[in-house]
């Protein structure tokens, strides 16, 4: 029986169809899609027969990690497919060679992967070993899952019992969105729709910046990732909590990348900075839905000439964030989402991710912090995690994303950047300017 | 109260495999409450019982337990 005649395994959900959107996006570029990435830096060669076998596991339990997506009218589907591509692929580096380079271009090869949507492998596992530098890399396409979803995968790898694994599940009953949703009267579920469009209007009033140079065509995906120390990253946390309280945590790298992108270019074309950042819909610790995206969008927005007054960017984000709590203007945005995943992907990404006002990209940057990576663990498999970061492909523009996390005690920053918009050079620079901002009183 | 902030927590925010035997001391923080929990749980406070929390306030050790945030929210009641 062909893909055609089955029964699909799941149907998207609305918030599944905003990274899809990402997705068909980057590949309108002749980009691969919307391919991310989770590296865990390893400090040896893990136990790999074991490894192997709860990968197969896992493939076993969520058959959607063989699944193929396809359209059938106008919604999406994850269909069984006939045969199933290998999960675990392991890279060897040849003998002579540059480790660190080996490991940075096996991960920017399998992240610049060019492949069909419904031939892609939804998920596969990529354990990157030369004689002293491992890397496990998980590559997923969204909308697959999101990256919590990947961190809960993980955390199932390296769950040792059998019955503590059988507790990550699939979403019981209807996506989060819709469940979200569906704690509202239909006449609250419109109101939020029209607050969430006037919010959006507003927003679009000012131009954003953004600093890809977007006369040269966008050709491959680069990253720049740099762990700090535990003294940093502690006075980070300190200056953070200073700047934004214990609510806002991640507006700090937020406020810090726009200050440090508006010195890299004062002169910069643009009103002002803007990113979306993505909350997660799952209760924290919950260990399911493990799959699909559960994940509502927000934004951040800072006018530039408030750049200059670091104390009065911070207060800015702080009081827009009060505010979209406040009016739940972050649930606001649901329904756009539900009412949008009806509508063609191009139709969707001008109702969510496109400026009302110009029909261009609002996004100066993406953005997201996963927090403290929570994986109950600090090895895996026999091995101890020294290092893990995030890895996402972006549309271009903005051609940028930074992505952050913290791990035993320490902040990792991963610069994501298409080339030649952005170059490792500029990237670096714009690094060190982040660096002086986070650690700045 | 605490019992409304114990139903509003263990239903939007954090998820603990047996709410009923977390105690009143048990520390929210590491049973999961992030930033973003911080918000919506003040935002819930403020409307259910009529106070306003200043942010100076907002920290680990007024939001850590059950009990440490009904002594904050009683030390804010008119």
């Amino acid at each position: 029986m062909s893909s055609t005649q089955k029964e699909p395994l799941l149907a998207l959900n609305p918030a599944d169809y905003l990274t899809l959107t990402m997705d068909e996006e980057i590949r309108q570029e002749n980009m691969p899609g919307s391919l991310c990435g989770y590296a865990l830096e390893l400090e040896k060669t893990p136990d790999i027969h074991a490894l192997n076998k709860r990968i197969l596991e896992f493939g076993e339990r969520f058959p959607l990690a063989y699944a193929s997506l396809q359209q059938r009218s106008k919604r999406f589907f994850w269909f069984e497919r006939e045969y199933k591509h290998q999960l675990f692929i392991q890279h060897h580096a040849p003998s002579n060679v540059n480790e660190s380079a080996f490991h940075h271009t096996t991960i920017t090869r399998l992240l610049n992967h060019k492949e069909p949507r419904a031939t892609l492998a939804p998920i596969s596992f990529h354990l990157i070993q030369s004689d002293h530098k491992t890397t496990l890399l998980l590559r997923w396409m969204h909308p697959f899952c999101d990256a919590k979803g990947t961190g809960l995968i993980l955390q199932y790898l390296c769950t040792d019992s059998a019955e503590q694994r059988r507790t990550f599940d699939f979403p019981k009953q209807a996506s989060l969105v819709n469940q979200q949703l569906g704690k509202y009267k239909w006449w609250q579920k419109i109101r939020f729709f029209f607050n969430a469009k006037r919010y959006i209007t507003q927003l679009d009033k000012l131009q954003s910046i953004i600093h890809a140079d977007t006369s040269l065509t966008p050709k491959a995906l680069n990253f720049n990732t740099y762990t700090l120390t535990q003294a940093q990253t502690q006075t980070i946390n300190k200056l953070s909590r200073q700047q934004v309280g214990m609510t806002g945590t991640s507006l700090y790298y937020i406020g810090c990348l726009m200050r440090a992108l508006h010195k890299m270019n004062p002169e910069q074309t643009g009103d002002a900075y803007c990113t979306p950042y993505a909350f997660n819909l799952r209760k924290n610790k919950a260990l399911s839905p493990l799959l699909g995206n559960h994940v509502g969008a927000l934004f951040a927005q800072a006018p530039k000439a408030i750049l200059h007054d670091r104390d009065a960017l911070f207060q800015h984000l702080k009081q827009q964030h009060v505010q979209v709590i406040r009016e739940k203007l972050d649930y606001a945005f649901l329904p756009v989402m539900w009412a949008a995943s009806w509508l063609s992907l191009q139709r969707h990404g001008q109702e969510l991710r496109k400026s009302y006002a110009s029909g261009t990209e609002r996004s100066s940057f993406w953005f997201s912090d996963i927090g403290q990576v929570d994986l109950s663990t600090t090895s895996l498999f026999g091995s101890k995690i020294t290092q893990v970061f995030h890895l996402c492909q972006i549309t271009s523009p903005p051609a940028l994303a930074f992505l952050s996390c913290q791990f035993n005690d320490r902040l990792t920053l991963s610069y994501n950047f298409i080339e030649p918009l952005f170059t490792p050079q500029w990237i670096q620079q714009l690094h060190e300017q982040v660096l002086v901002e986070l650690l700045t009183p | 109260m605490k019992q409304k902030i114990r139903t509003f927590i263990f239903d939007e925010l954090i998820f603990v495999a047996e709410p009923d035997s977390f105690s009143d001391d048990a520390d929210l923080l590491e049973a999961g409450l992030d930033s973003m929990g911080i918000m919506r749980l003040i935002m819930f406070i403020e409307e259910q019982f009529g106070v306003t929390l200043p942010d100076a306030e907002i920290d680990p050790d007024n939001v850590k337990s059950f009990n440490a945030l009904e002594q904050w929210i009683l030390g804010h009641q008119k």
